[in-house]
């Protein structure tokens, strides 16, 4: 029982994590349909923000996180508008620019901050010992602002004007349009709001785990299988899969090992996506 | 019009012309000769594929600086070329083959073992003569007689060191964590043997390579109970965050890591060498003050700090070695003539001191050089001095 109570905190604390990650990347397949890329490059440009703030101009974490956050938010407004914008209807050179995108991100951060991970550690230390279990201090201030993120994503998405008009441009851009909703503002801004969300997450999740250049490729697979095993572009489906991806990495990896529990979990996916292969919450897709 | 046509016809084969006899003029007055490095540049382990590159540009610095090289009387120029093959066999064999179309004749490199067994291949198909690391248990074979190997594998060093870290710390049970390729279980392996053999009960733990979060690896080495745990072959970045997860889940035991060094990378994204506490790891090369004039050198050839991993010593005395028999075979193209000019040199280093061929035991081939190593150790979260350990020999 006290394993199962250990594992279950670590699956909640890797889903709350994963589910602010695959939010992003499945708003702007939902709202723009771009596969985007360059997600993880956000993630460690995240990560690398905050931790420049707090060794270079000495600014205390929180406020870092805030810059780094802010950060991505603008590049990926910049880069949306100016770039991707003109090309937002060819899947092909979506997928390229933001591929070249992540490629240019990681390998500048190499260049700029070489190779290796630097000291960069959470403010916060201590750890809360249970019957059993242990749940870093860390990880639960982490786990706390990963469920306000998703929260407050939800309530935008789902409560404001800005979130419906999203929706509407989600579900049928031409009658959204001719409505009067405005996709070279609104496509920016989803964009940044995704991107933003990858660098808030980098920022927080690096000091726990280690920060370095190639650190976003994991992020990047992640949170790939997690939408489509969500349902492509569907949010709910997007945090549930998350926190299902979360239990079984915790659960397979500690019962039945590291390598099987990895192909334990792929497994899982494929299984599902045999059952369902539009995902869970995901809408039917047109044949070729 | 036409006649302008034809002299500009017959201009432009004079200046190729021309070109083309000073081109081969050039070629004849100097040659060059190109190490090709393989090596990890990126990711996780990069810190081993920067400590090589580094070392042979130093090694190819030393030799210009020299004239250490020369072909039929004339000197010759070392060139580095390096690719990074991002520690997989295909990342490798890619680096490899991208080598072989330039000419390049011999690699110093690769690190690990899955890139070894990438790049052996093509070195096979192309005569290529490696100098080469991977702790892999078919890392050398006497089918590849080109392939040889910088330092020995866990079959050289993992016993002393285990003895020595049974003996400071008393540890009866351990848990090997490694990546779950061959990287990682040829390395653990071998290491596990070495703990049984002293009387330690070992057990082996793997995940996949690319895993960022190791609680659910963490957790399940927890409910093992080990006395000790060893990371064996785990990439610095990895091990970093194993300990710091391990002693976060309240792990008070001996931490070891025998698979290379990178004390400090590891101490530095673990927390620092209070979190490290009991910490063992294997050391490639004792840093004495002899050793260090390396370093001294390598600033004062390349303008720039070495690189900060300790492989990088192990490296240079590797590089020196295959360069040594490049000037004493005297072809910077016939690499069975270099091999069998390698295989006679004694095993020496001006700076790190004399060694053995070894490898006939573990691998029927005697083609791994075997230098004195070091032990390096934290007690009590304070770094000690590195303990000297005599080359292994006589295999």
């Amino acid at each position: 029982m006290q394993g199962f109570v250990a594992t279950c905190l670590i699956g909640i604390s890797l889903g709350a994590q994963y589910a602010l990650l695959a939010l992003g990347f499945t708003l702007i397949f939902g709202i723009l349909g771009v596969v985007n890329f360059a997600h993880g490059g956000f993630y460690v440009l995240g990560g690398y923000l905050a931790y420049s703030a707090v060794t270079y101009l000495g600014m205390p974490y929180a406020l870092a996180v805030i810059c780094a956050a802010l950060g991505t938010t603008l590049l990926g407004f910049l880069f949306e508008r100016f770039v991707l914008d003109r090309v937002i209807d060819d899947h092909l050179a979506t997928l390229m620019l933001t591929l070249g995108l992540y490629l240019m991100m990681s390998s500048g951060i190499l260049v700029v901050f070489g190779p290796q991970s630097p000291a960069f550690a959470f403010p916060l230390t201590g750890v809360i010992h249970g019957h059993g279990f242990f749940v870093p201090i860390e990880n639960l201030v982490v786990l706390g602002v990963c469920i306000v993120g998703i929260l407050s994503i939800y309530g935008l998405i789902y409560y404001t004007d800005f979130g419906r008009a999203l929706r509407a441009l989600a579900d049928d851009r031409a009658v959204a349009t001719a409505q009067g909703l405005r996709p070279a503002i609104l496509f920016p801004a989803a964009f940044a709001l995704a991107t933003g969300l990858a660098g808030l997450t980098g920022a927080l999740v690096t000091p726990i785990l280690s920060l370095a250049p190639h650190i976003g490729d994991p992020v990047l697979a992640t949170s790939f299988l997690i939408v489509i095993l969500g349902g492509l572009g569907s949010v709910g489906g997007a945090t549930v899969a998350a926190f299902i991806v979360g239990m079984a990495e915790a659960f397979s990896a500690v019962y039945l090992g590291g390598s099987k529990g990895a192909l334990a979990l792929f497994v899982l996916v494929l299984v599902m996506l045999v059952v369902k292969p539009s995902g869970l919450f995901g809408h039917r897709v047109r044949g070729a | 019009m036409s006649t302008t046509r034809r002299n500009l016809l017959l201009s432009g084969i004079a200046v190729g012309a021309a070109l083309a006899s000073s081109n081969v003029s050039v070629m004849a007055a100097g040659q060059e000769l190109t190490l090709g490095v393989v090596g990890v540049l990126s990711g996780p382990a990069a810190q081993w594929g920067l400590a090589l590159r580094g070392a042979v540009e130093l090694v190819a610095a030393e030799a210009n600086r020299d004239g250490l090289i020369k072909v039929d009387g004339a000197p010759c120029k070392v060139n580095v070329v390096a690719i990074d093959s991002k520690y997989t066999a295909e990342g490798a064999a890619a680096a490899a083959n991208t080598l072989a179309g330039q000419g390049v004749k011999f690699i110093i490199g690769p690190i690990g073992s899955p890139e070894l067994t990438g790049v052996k291949p093509i070195a096979k198909r192309n005569s290529m003569l490696v100098m080469g690391n991977g702790y892999a248990k078919d890392a050398l074979s006497p089918q590849l007689p080109l392939v040889f190997h910088m330092g020995p594998g866990p079959s050289g060093w993992a016993e002393p060191i285990i003895k020595i870290a049974k003996q400071k710390f008393g540890m009866k049970s351990v848990v090997l964590v490694a990546p779950n390729d061959q990287g990682g279980t040829d390395i653990a392996s071998v290491d596990a043997d070495a703990y049984k053999r002293t009387g330690i009960t070992a057990s082996e733990e793997y995940y996949q390579r690319g895993t960022t979060n190791f609680a659910p690896i963490v957790t399940r080495i927890m409910n093992a109970k080990p006395d000790a745990v060893d990371l064996a072959s785990s990439p610095p970045g990895d091990a970093g965050i194993i300990v710091k997860q391990l002693r976060q889940a309240g792990f008070e035991g001996p931490i070891g890591r025998l698979g290379g060094p990178g004390y400090t990378e590891i101490s530095r994204v673990a927390g620092g060498d209070e979190v490290l506490k009991d910490f063992y790891w294997y050391e490639p090369v004792l840093i004495d003050e002899k050793v260090q004039l390396i370093a001294d050198e390598y600033k004062k050839l390349l303008g720039a700090e070495r690189p900060e991993n300790n492989l990088f010593f192990q490296w240079v005395s590797a590089a020196r070695m295959v360069t040594k028999a490049i000037a004493k075979a005297g072809t910077i193209s016939d690499t069975a003539k270099v091999a069998e000019a390698l295989r006679s040199l004694p095993v020496e280093d001006p700076n790190i001191g004399p060694g053995h061929w070894i490898g006939q035991d573990f691998f029927g081939i005697n083609q791994e050089l075997s230098f004195p190593f070091g032990v390096g150790l934290v007690e009590k979260g304070k770094l000690q001095p590195t303990i000297r350990v005599e080359a292994a020999g006589g295999k």
